[in-house]
């Protein structure tokens, strides 16, 4: 059974081709796409993707028409390099001197280079043998010996160059300003990296489809990003997670007997929500959590007065009637006896030194604003509960305002001593 | 060694955008190991000015020499904080990393950090006491801390002239009193600083030196000499009366 479902395939020879070129992309995709994720650039990967289709065709066109040579691969490389170029020349032309927006310049440009990619492979169809359906979808499970060497080629090139120029390459996207500050070529680096992804998305199109290779190259690197603080480490990790959703997509692929760049998209996108649910600092779940075990202000200042009122060790059903009948009164207790506020003695609490501070300062609040509320004509009946909201209000010299405005008086409405400072 | 007394001069300097003169022959010299505070109104070119002094303008007219050196020459003799608005603090980078940036300009491009740049990196954050944060992401820090993280790269960057842009803008008033001390230490180890300021209440008391420009050059010079009413009403316009409380304190 095991040998079935995990051992068998790997005696397929497509399935072993499709994992060793499908994690070659994968790795390299997820490295620079580190670097596309941080620079806010994700829509560049989109854009070369879609305009692919366009450099293809007119590359094996010129190379059919010129030289006569049928599906030359370098030369549809290049011609795809010049579509992506291209593509975001135009984008960042129509958005800088026209009111259109960039979003929707992305939105037009790479419809437009993709439909005339499409339309130029349909009509010249008689030419160049382009399978269309091979470019959107993708086809990892019948990766040709060459598609291998291309992607290795360019996998190894890229990763040099980042490895090579990780500092300058961190700088300019951290801070250009300073990067050009110490002469560094900030242009020249932004080519430099946009011809690297360029690279990778041309190399990763024919194994998962042009709709797919941005979340190859973002996905990876976002899931990672969740869970570093370092740029280094986060390549390493993108890397590590493209390389996992490649192995699980293609089980997934051979178990469902489903699309290949479509299961390994899937697992991807799955693999980040599962990250992005626990992860330790960043996730869902650490988040919910952080803001369970925030104990609210307030019902730690109603437990140091209540306490303080009572003038005795206090039991727990005082506290539970004058604060609050809940899982918070009893994590906000655990909380104010880990600060030294509170002391348990068997169930009964009562007051540190430290705690009767605290306590003497909220009630001396209390009682100013009772005594601000009375002079302003608040209806005796209310006073005690709008002071009761109020008493919390007490940073920035609220209360020191409150007491100097009201001529520092010693009793409160009821003819309570106000505590000093 | 330094041919020039100045650190840093500007001369007649004319920047222009879209046929709209953001500098207007605007001319100062900077003394070495000063605390310089740049002044002037909301869309006065101050920030101009900064990027004319990194060498980032091609001005119009006029030119800004660094240490007798012409600016465009002497990449990195001049150290930029950026404003803290600017950067992006999700950015997976630690403080130690953000510190050893100062030492990449003298790092060859095939070789790592060595263990000199780390030092120096680490006495950086030593003298704007952030060792202990060393390992912590940038955006854990409150924003004083963060703004020495910044300053201590540029102190590790070793340049003897350090640009802060706005360094004061949206922290408390602990804060801030806490960064001036930073420029102050910095000052004394020989530094010179030069500072874009936006409240003129404290300018008086922070700086040795003020620039107060709007497009032109209004003064330059001691705050005593450069707070006074009739520039202030000039550079400010309509808005002078709520500067009512700077006069009353320089005269007190």
């Amino acid at each position: 059974m095991m040998y079935e479902l995990f051992i068998a395939p790997l005696t397929e020879t497509y399935f072993q081709k499709a994992l060793i070129g499908g994690s070659i992309v994968a790795v390299v995709a997820g490295v620079v796409g580190c670097l596309v994720v941080l620079r806010k650039m994700a829509f560049l990967g989109d854009a070369l993707s879609h305009a692919m289709i366009a450099g293809v065709a007119g590359g094996y066109l010129v190379m059919k028409l010129m030289f006569g040579i049928e599906a030359h691969a370098p030369g549809m490389l290049l011609g795809s390099l010049l579509a992506a170029v291209t593509t975001v020349a135009l984008i960042s032309f129509v958005s800088s001197i026209s009111r259109i927006k960039e979003d929707t310049a992305i939105g037009i440009m790479y419809t437009g280079v993709f439909a005339l990619g499409v339309v130029a492979v349909s009509i010249f169809r008689h030419y160049i043998h382009i399978d269309l359906m091979h470019f959107i979808m993708g086809d990892i499970l019948g990766v040709a010996d060459s598609d291998l060497w291309v992607s290795a080629f360019v996998a190894a090139l890229v990763l040099t160059v980042l490895i090579l120029f990780f500092r300058h390459f961190q700088l300019t996207t951290f801070d250009p300003i300073m990067a050009a500050s110490i002469g560094l070529p900030v242009l020249l680096l932004d080519y430099l990296l946009t011809t690297c992804v360029s690279l990778v998305v041309v190399s990763a199109v024919s194994m998962v489809g042009v709709i797919l290779v941005v979340g190859l190259l973002i996905t990876p690197a976002a899931t990672a990003y969740l869970l570093c603080d370092r740029l280094d480490r986060m390549m390493v990790l993108a890397a590590f997670f493209g390389v996992t959703s490649v192995i699980g997509g293609l089980y997934l692929c051979v178990w469902l007997d489903s699309a290949g760049g479509g299961a390994i998209m899937l697992f991807c996108t799955l693999q980040f929500l599962v990250v992005l649910a626990v992860a330790p600092k960043y996730g869902l779940l650490a988040r919910w959590l952080r803001l369970r075990r925030m104990v609210p202000q307030q019902i730690v200042e109603d437990v140091l007065t209540t306490i303080l009122r009572y003038a005795k060790p206090t039991p727990m059903q005082v506290l539970r009637q004058y604060v609050e009948n809940g899982a918070g009164l009893k994590r906000a207790i655990r909380q104010m006896v880990q600060d030294g506020l509170l002391r348990d003695r068997q169930g009964v609490y009562l007051l540190t030194e430290k705690g009767e501070q605290e306590a003497a300062k909220v009630l001396r609040a209390h009682r100013l604003w009772e005594t601000y509320l009375q002079t302003i004509g608040t209806p005796q009946e209310q006073l005690h509960a709008t002071a009761h909201q109020l008493e919390h209000l007490r940073s920035d010299g609220t209360v020191e305002y409150l007491d100097e405005k009201l001529g520092r008086p010693a009793q409160d409405p009821h003819g309570r001593t106000i505590p000093g400072e | 060694m330094p041919t020039s007394p100045y650190a840093i001069e500007v001369d007649h300097l004319t920047v222009s955008y879209h046929a709209r003169a953001a500098l207007l022959d605007v001319s100062v010299r900077i003394e070495r190991d000063q605390l310089v505070g740049v002044i002037g109104p909301n869309g006065a070119g101050k920030s101009t000015l900064i990027k004319a002094m990194l060498g980032f303008l091609k001005p119009d007219v006029g030119s800004v020499t660094i240490e007798g050196q012409d600016v465009q020459k002497v990449k990195g003799k001049v150290a930029y904080v950026p404003q803290r608005g600017s950067v992006d603090w999700d950015f997976p980078i630690t403080v130690r990393e953000v510190a050893l940036m100062g030492r990449y300009q003298r790092i060859p491009w095939y070789a790592s950090p060595s263990a000199a740049d780390r030092e120096a990196a680490k006495e950086a954050l030593a003298i704007v006491r952030m060792t202990e944060f060393a390992d912590r992401q940038i955006g854990e820090l409150s924003g004083g801390q963060q703004q020495r993280v910044f300053l201590a790269r540029a102190l590790a960057q070793g340049s003897d002239i350090l640009l802060l842009d706005e360094p004061f803008a949206g922290v408390d008033a602990a804060t801030e009193r806490a960064i001036l001390e930073v420029l102050e230490r910095a000052k004394k180890t020989g530094k010179t600083l030069v500072v874009v300021h936006h409240d003129l209440v404290t300018a008086a008391e922070y700086f040795d030196k003020l620039i107060l420009i709007k497009q032109r050059m209004y003064a330059y010079g001691p705050p005593q000499a450069v707070l006074q009413e009739d520039l202030l009403s000039k550079v400010y316009e309509g808005r002078l009366r709520i500067f009512g409380k700077v006069f009353k304190e320089e005269t007190t």
